[in-house]
């Protein structure tokens, strides 16, 4: 990954900063140019059938639980389920930068938010091109919604993302390395339906849909 | 059959892929099936001892009680089973392995399982599988050294069964949690395993490279059980044949492995064919040289030139250190890890013995926070046998203990700790009789030093001797009996040779230059592991001289990287903005931290330190935060701000201490700590810089803090205010607890929480007093409870 490929709109915006002056853009270069050096990124998909049945959807036999990610998947008969990681240099970078120097980071955090983002949209892009249908949700992580992030362990299994790219799970349902995402993306003959309604009341810096998101203030 | 006998075999052959035989269903658990199902599994172990596997590994790989928690599955009735039906299946001729895969958990740095939670895991495991008759225990598809050194501990220390290791790598040689095929290697054989090797994550092909590196590391018997090539996304199909997988074997053989086997994708056709290719062919390998070397969980060490020790972590003459070791202010020595690491230090010195300090508990715990912030191998410094295993235990890879001496009680308390951890050692050349003044006789305790560690099994390249440092001033001699020492080891015996160099000019002026030139003179008499502080002027530049023109650094190319533009303004000093009339506020405000702490010294020489905090920086930093809530400012200059008051607060800190009048000027004190299960500390990090800021004593606890601690430590610093952060819904529930037992145990200290899942709602349906939205808010709930 390249610096010069990441989204700065989008880190600043994770910073909740307009802008920002000289000094600290300065320091944001070096922060780019740091994280991109310490990220391996690993990525592994499965595409999987969809079943809808009475209880909910199951993807890939295993029963996703909640209304929304079975609302999310309607119409669809396949869905990819993905799981992307920084890798746990990334962390440890960061882990760092919180002893010496806080200011770094802050941004370097904000950094792997935005690199993290921009491994999971080029992966999404070469999925499409592998298998490329009509229709594409967008993609839907257990958190979202009613979609419980306690499934987090069951997906990392079904994509044998523990094996595969070193992605783990907590006793907490949280992903080590920190720095790392699972998500589901349907694939449909049909129209899909709009899936940005759903809000999980996370960190809205962490969401895919932030950028037209009507409830953010 | 006995895996001893086996190995006197040209080749061993153990099993494929279980998982893949054993076609699962989605969601089904294969561990449930040795219970449920044991013809099913055992119809696999049948199939591979006919197709040729000479070992076998039963059904347990995910049997421990961590992964099986909340499945209704019994850990040790599955391994039994699992055990007993595979005994069944194959007979007695055949080999039984006790199969361990990871727990699915990280362990630190990377993550927050504990080693004693994971070697407790892995010892019900170990004990279950002996007790159902296993031949041999294997561990493997491992990714995270520390955690493969519990579970080969858990195995060596609770049964006798011989064990192999098997880790994975990636491409670029390393495992998912960075960890080099040097490092497992050196690692590993240090604690005893019988074979270790690769296994998983690749085909043949990537994996020959690092079969190859792993050989020039270790004697040990080599294994390789590769995937059957690569999987595809959609049907998760391999694209290996038997066939073109058993041809790939022979240049295995070639590069000196010896137990073949196969992971994913491989089935008894891929053994058979793996059988009949390596049918009347011959290993190849010649054993390695030894390699002296040391290595932390993510980098290795080679000591083939004069390596440096930061010796600045022991607070031996540092007030400061002391009195971080005694508040258990961890960042301190942190930060001091990470100036060493930048500064060119290799290998980094970890004392904390200081009156009032448990060694045994502390140690451990320091090992971890600088292990947080550096990949360096570490030299564990302790003259408490109990404290250096308490670190030898939890540290990933082979550290250094610094130190053994020449008196038998040392001997017998440190040597079987070397050997038992697999470590490399310091001997001290001194004895019952104290320090010898000559060369001839600290030369001969530190031989028998060596002997002594020879005769328990560590190896002589492990052995390290310290011929000791005395100051010059004491007598004319010593420095160079010292340095004859150190040249007889270094040349007759061969060994590594460590010095505290500083201790030479003790007493003396211009104590820099003595350092420097006993350093250089040191050096060309063989010196190798300099302890030193390699921010102390010229020393680095003369290691890095000395290197260079003694023909260690090739074309130079280290030299030149570390002074290539020299003379040019450091790259991290920020221009600062008219800098003739810049004030302290000023420099506060715009971030400047060289500034902040240079201002900070000038003040202090006219005015006093709480004069200087309370008209100066809390001004600044009022003001910033005022800009900050009018959305003038926003969260990176907020941030960058407290960070030079936080410099400046440095100098203000080191002062005082110098004035021998610690704590003065602190106010109130406040427990900080992210709270149970939740590991994201980032936010709890900034608001602990801001409240630091404005001169509050912050006790942080960290992260994933259980309920009880963060209450004991309330009540036990007697604090007004308790800060909890939590990032997930999955640990606001911890939070809760908190609370509640804060309520019950200490009712008259208040709460403020924060962290991306709250609302202010939410925090006071648990029972906070206050939530704060950002660090700011954190520091103005503080002032109202303490002003």
């Amino acid at each position: 990954m390249q610096p010069s490929e990441l989204d700065r709109q989008e880190i600043l915006m994770y910073l909740r900063t307009p802008e920002l002056d000289a000094q600290l853009s300065e320091t944001l270069e070096q922060c780019m140019e740091e994280l991109c050096r310490a990220a391996n990124p690993r990525t592994i998909y499965r595409l999987l059938p969809v079943e809808h049945k009475a209880e909910g959807v199951y993807l890939g036999g295993l029963l996703l639980q909640g209304k929304d990610i079975a609302a999310h998947l309607t119409g669809c008969t396949e869905a990819v389920l993905m799981a992307v990681t920084l890798s746990a240099p990334v962390d440890a970078l960061i882990r760092r930068a919180e002893v010496s120097d806080m200011t770094k980071a802050v941004m370097l955090d904000a950094v792997a938010g935005a690199a993290v983002e921009k491994v999971c949209n080029d992966l999404e892009e070469e999925i499409k091109q592998k298998y490329p249908y009509p229709y594409y949700t967008a993609r839907f992580s257990a958190g979202y919604g009613d979609f419980p992030i306690a499934q987090q362990q069951s997906l990392l299994q079904l994509a044998d993302a523990t094996r595969k790219i070193g992605l783990t799970v907590t006793p907490n349902q949280m992903l080590l390395p920190m720095k790392s995402v699972t998500a589901v993306m349907g694939l449909s003959h049909q129209p899909v339906k709009d899936a940005r309604r759903f809000c999980c009341g996370n960190s809205c810096g962490e969401c895919p849909y932030h950028d037209d998101c009507s409830m953010r203030s | 059959m006995d895996f001893n006998a086996l190995l006197k075999q040209e080749f061993v052959f153990l099993d494929g892929g279980m998982g893949t035989m054993l076609r699962l269903a989605p969601g089904e658990l294969p561990e449930r099936l040795n219970l449920t199902e044991p013809e099913r599994v055992a119809a696999v172990h049948r199939a591979y001892a006919e197709a040729g596997s000479q070992i076998v590994y039963a059904n347990t790989f995910g049997a421990n009680p961590l992964k099986l928690a909340n499945t209704g599955v019994d850990a040790a009735e599955s391994i039994a089973a699992a055990i007993r039906l595979a005994r069944e299946a194959v007979g007695e001729h055949v080999c039984v392995a006790l199969d361990i895969g990871p727990t699915g958990q990280l362990l630190p740095p990377a993550g927050s399982m504990t080693f004693d939670a994971a070697y407790d895991a892995f010892r019900t495991v170990c004990l279950a599988g002996a007790a159902a008759g296993a031949d041999l225990i294997v561990i493997e598809t491992m990714s995270d050294l520390l955690e493969t050194k519990a579970a080969l501990l858990a195995a060596k220390e609770n049964t006798s069964l011989p064990v192999m290791v098997t880790m994975s790598f990636m491409e670029n040689g390393r495992t998912f949690t960075g960890c080099p095929v040097s490092a497992a290697a050196m690692t590993l054989e240090g604690l005893g395993a019988s074979a270790i090797g690769i296994n998983c994550s690749l085909g043949p092909n990537e994996i020959l490279p690092m079969i190859r590196e792993m050989a020039k590391w270790t004697s040990l018997p080599l294994i390789a059980k590769p995937n059957a090539g690569l999987p595809d996304p959609v049907t998760g199909a391999y694209d290996m044949t038997p066939e073109a997988f058993g041809e790939y074997m022979l240049p295995f053989a070639e590069s000196g492995v010896q137990i073949f086997g196969g992971c994913c994708g491989t089935t008894p056709e891929f053994i058979r064919s793996v059988c009949s290719h390596l049918k009347n062919q011959k290993r190849g390998r010649d054993l390695p040289k030894k390699i002296h070397a040391i290595c932390s969980g993510t980098r290795t060490v080679m000591l083939d030139m004069p390596r440096v020790i930061g010796e600045r972590i022991n607070p031996t003459g540092k007030k400061r250190m002391k009195q971080a070791l005694l508040e258990r202010d961890f960042d301190y020595l942190r930060n001091e890890a990470i100036s060493q690491t930048e500064a060119g230090a290799d290998i980094l010195d970890v004392n904390v013995g200081t009156p009032g300090i448990d060694e045994t508990a502390v140690l451990p715990k320091a090992v971890e926070a600088i292990l947080e912030v550096t990949d360096l191998p570490l030299q564990l410094d302790s003259s408490s046998p109990a404290a250096l295993e308490a670190a030898l235990r939890i540290y990933p890879g082979k550290p250094i203990v610094n130190s053994v001496n020449g008196k038998e009680e040392s001997l017998q308390a440190v040597l079987p700790l070397v050997k038992h951890y697999g470590a490399a050692i310091v001997g001290l050349t001194l004895d019952e009789n104290g320090i010898p003044t000559s060369s001839e006789e600290r030369f001969q305790i530190g031989k028998k030093i060596l002997e002594r560690a020879v005769a328990l099994g560590i190896p002589k390249e492990d052995v390290f001797l310290d011929c000791l440092t005395l100051t010059a001033s004491t007598g004319s001699n010593g420095p160079v009996e010292t340095l004859t020492a150190v040249q007889r080891v270094h040349e007759e015996l061969g060994l590594q040779t460590v010095l505290g160099v500083s201790n030479i000019s003790f007493g003396l002026p211009n104590r820099p230059m003595i350092n420097r030139n006993f350093l250089c003179m040191a050096l060309t008499k063989g010196l190798t592991l300099p302890i030193m502080n390699p921010m102390a002027e010229g020393m680095m530049d003369a290691v890095r001289a000395y290197r260079m023109l003694a023909g260690f650094d090739e074309n130079c190319a280290d030299f030149i990287a570390a002074y290539q533009g020299d003379g040019q303004p450091a790259a991290n000093a920020a221009p600062a903005p008219a800098n003739e009339k810049l004030t302290l506020q000023g420099a506060v405000m715009h971030g400047l931290r060289q500034d902040a702490a240079r201002l900070t010294e000038e003040a202090l020489t006219t005015q006093d330190a709480l004069d200087v905090v309370n008209n100066m920086l809390i001004p600044a930093l009022d003001a910033v935060g005022e800009d900050y809530e009018k959305g003038k400012v926003f969260l990176p200059q907020l941030i960058q701000a407290a960070t030079a008051a936080q410099s400046a607060f440095g100098v203000i800190k080191q002062h005082i201490t110098a004035q021998e009048n610690g704590g003065s000027g602190k106010k109130g004190g406040i427990v900080l700590a992210t709270v149970k299960g939740d590991v994201h500390d980032i936010g709890k990090n900034i608001v602990r810089l801001l409240l630091d800021n404005y001169g509050y004593q912050v006790l942080d606890l960290g992260k994933d803090v259980a309920p009880q601690t963060i209450v004991d430590a309330a009540i036990e610093h007697q604090v007004r205010l308790v800060g909890l952060s939590a990032l997930m819904t999955t640990t606001v529930g911890a939070m809760e607890e908190t609370i509640r037992l804060l309520h019950e145990q200490y009712p008259s200290c208040k709460t403020v929480v924060g962290g991306a899942v709250l609302t202010a709602d939410y925090a006071e349906s648990i029972g906070a007093d206050c939530y704060a939205k950002d660090a700011k808010a954190t520091v103005d709930f503080a002032k109202q409870v303490y002003d």
